[in-house]
């Protein structure tokens, strides 16, 4: 009896480090290999950007999948924005693939994607899963390719995509819809320098901590054995999700937290408004 | 594992072999079953050489249990389970119609080495809740995503099979869907799996 335990114990824990141990493995590879494709080819590419874009400290996002509510004004959609960020530094002729954890494969997608074209062959019907997006290059991506390839300053940049977004000629990732309505595209340009600048060897963005400044407020709430900080943002005019992320995580990436933590004044991360007040979920 | 091979080589060539005068029937009235789905046609036969034995991965009596333990015929009230003719029946009636579908819920690496014709590998682990994209497999089954959760009334009959009475990757499935709302009416299960299949000589594809 004890023997059999011990064995079915042995098994499901060889089960697990090899679940585990899968993902990693693929994943590790392919960085390294991507390291060095990129590294090599940074150097002669990165020239015409920094002088049209300002480096900031944002970086990249993966939003995860989810309905967008109706009726709102510029039509968003779930991309990744990493993915859009990393499109366009494609566009420029930078081959780099972002954030690593974001290119991991999951061997679950993995799976599911190949159940589905089995269960498409034999029905007809391939049902697409949620997590694949199209791959092809979005108007945004192409927008922003061709203002910077002309050298065109944020400025320029910011009035051409929010005109486009708004004739609906392009969609735009959710977390970059501000509190006016607009496209905060800042925090795309800053992803965009991010991302190159990660693919160059330079380090993550730093995790800022911000507990003074317009609309931060920090509660401190004393409990039996240690106080506990809980800092709020009221939503100011020009906000996005995506820059908030960043004001308080230094990385867009980080957006879902906030997004979660707030679902019930937030029905979708587009649907961002000046004053509301923000819980902000420490990391 | 090369003897598996082997093994599995010479039952395909079997089957491929011309199909009059048939010594070794499905059952007494018919000798082979043939069947499309969509594009495809699959036949089904059995091996002629009344000499044939099984050798390799599926002649082995002693696999150790726990692990690879004795599964029970009903795994759940209402999954019924079937023999091979059953299963026949199943893949000329329902799979050819597009009502069913035969599930492999064996881990692809096993699939890829022999299945029964007109099956999908729907590995166990694609099925189970902790999956995150499970939701996708079960609209793919005809489950349809509604405001109160998913909606199972037009989903497809499914007969599953894994490697056989030994193995547990079929009742895993079955309980993984049967807990994510699948009616059990909607499921049997081909409990003696690839392994009986073969034992009997019939025809398998590899996928």
């Amino acid at each position: 009896m004890i023997r059999s335990i011990v064995a079915l114990f042995v098994f499901a824990v060889a089960l697990c480090a090899y679940i585990v141990m899968q993902p990693d493995k693929g994943g590790r590879q392919a960085n390294a290999e991507r390291a060095a494709v990129t590294r090599a080819q940074t150097d002669s590419i990165l020239g015409p950007i920094p002088d049209a874009i300002a480096p900031t400290n944002a970086a990249l996002i993966q939003a995860p999948v989810r309905n967008t509510a109706p009726g709102l004004a510029l039509e968003t959609e779930h991309t990744q924005m990493e993915r859009t960020a990393a499109n366009v530094l494609a566009g420029l002729g930078l081959n780099v693939e972002p954030n690593p954890n974001a290119d991991r494969v999951d061997p679950m997608q993995e799976m599911t994607a190949s159940v589905l074209s089995g269960i498409g062959a034999i029905t007809g019907n391939r049902v697409k899963a949620g997590f694949e997006a199209p791959e092809a290059k979005s108007a945004l991506e192409l927008l922003v390719v061709k203002a910077l390839q002309e050298g065109q300053d944020d400025a320029y940049i910011n009035t051409i995509v929010n005109a486009a977004a708004k004739a609906g000629e392009i969609s735009v990732p959710d977390i970059l819809v501000t509190s006016d309505g607009d496209v905060d595209t800042a925090v795309l340009l800053s992803s965009i320098i991010s991302q190159a600048q990660i693919a160059a060897g330079g380090p993550a963005p730093a995790v800022p901590n911000v507990t003074t400044g317009e609309g931060v407020e920090v509660r401190v709430v004393q409990r039996a054995t240690q106080a506990e900080q809980y800092r709020f943002y009221t939503v100011n005019q020009g906000d996005s999700l995506g820059a908030i992320a960043v004001k308080f995580y230094g990385s867009v990436d980080k957006f879902s937290l906030i997004y979660e933590a707030n679902r019930q004044i937030l029905s979708s991360p587009n649907a961002i408004k000046v004053g509301q007040r923000l819980a902000i979920p420490s990391l | 594992m090369r003897a598996f091979f082997a093994t599995i080589g010479v039952l395909t060539a079997m089957s491929a072999a011309p199909t009059n005068a048939q010594n070794v029937q499905i059952s007494s009235d018919v000798d082979s079953v043939s069947f499309s789905v969509g594009a495809n046609s699959f036949t089904i036969t059995r091996t002629q050489d009344t000499a044939a034995i099984l050798e390799g991965e599926f002649a082995k009596t002693s696999r150790p249990c726990p692990e690879f333990c004795i599964q029970p015929m009903i795994v759940t009230a209402g999954v019924a389970p079937l023999g091979e003719l059953e299963v026949i029946a199943f893949l000329e009636n329902e799979v050819s119609a597009g009502t069913g579908l035969l599930l492999d819920a064996r881990l692809p690496d096993w699939f890829a080495k022999a299945a029964i014709p007109a099956a999908v590998n729907v590995p166990f682990a694609a099925l189970a809740a902790d999956n995150p994209y499970q939701t996708d497999i079960l609209r793919a089954l005809g489950a349809v995503e509604t405001a109160d959760g998913l909606d199972f009334s037009n989903v497809k009959s499914l007969v599953i099979y894994d490697n056989g009475a030994w193995d547990a990757q079929a009742t895993r499935a079955i309980t993984a869907l049967i807990a994510a709302g699948y009616p059990p009416a909607m499921i049997q299960n081909y409990r003696g799996g690839l392994e009986d299949w073969l034992h009997l000589g019939l025809s398998v594809v590899l996928p």
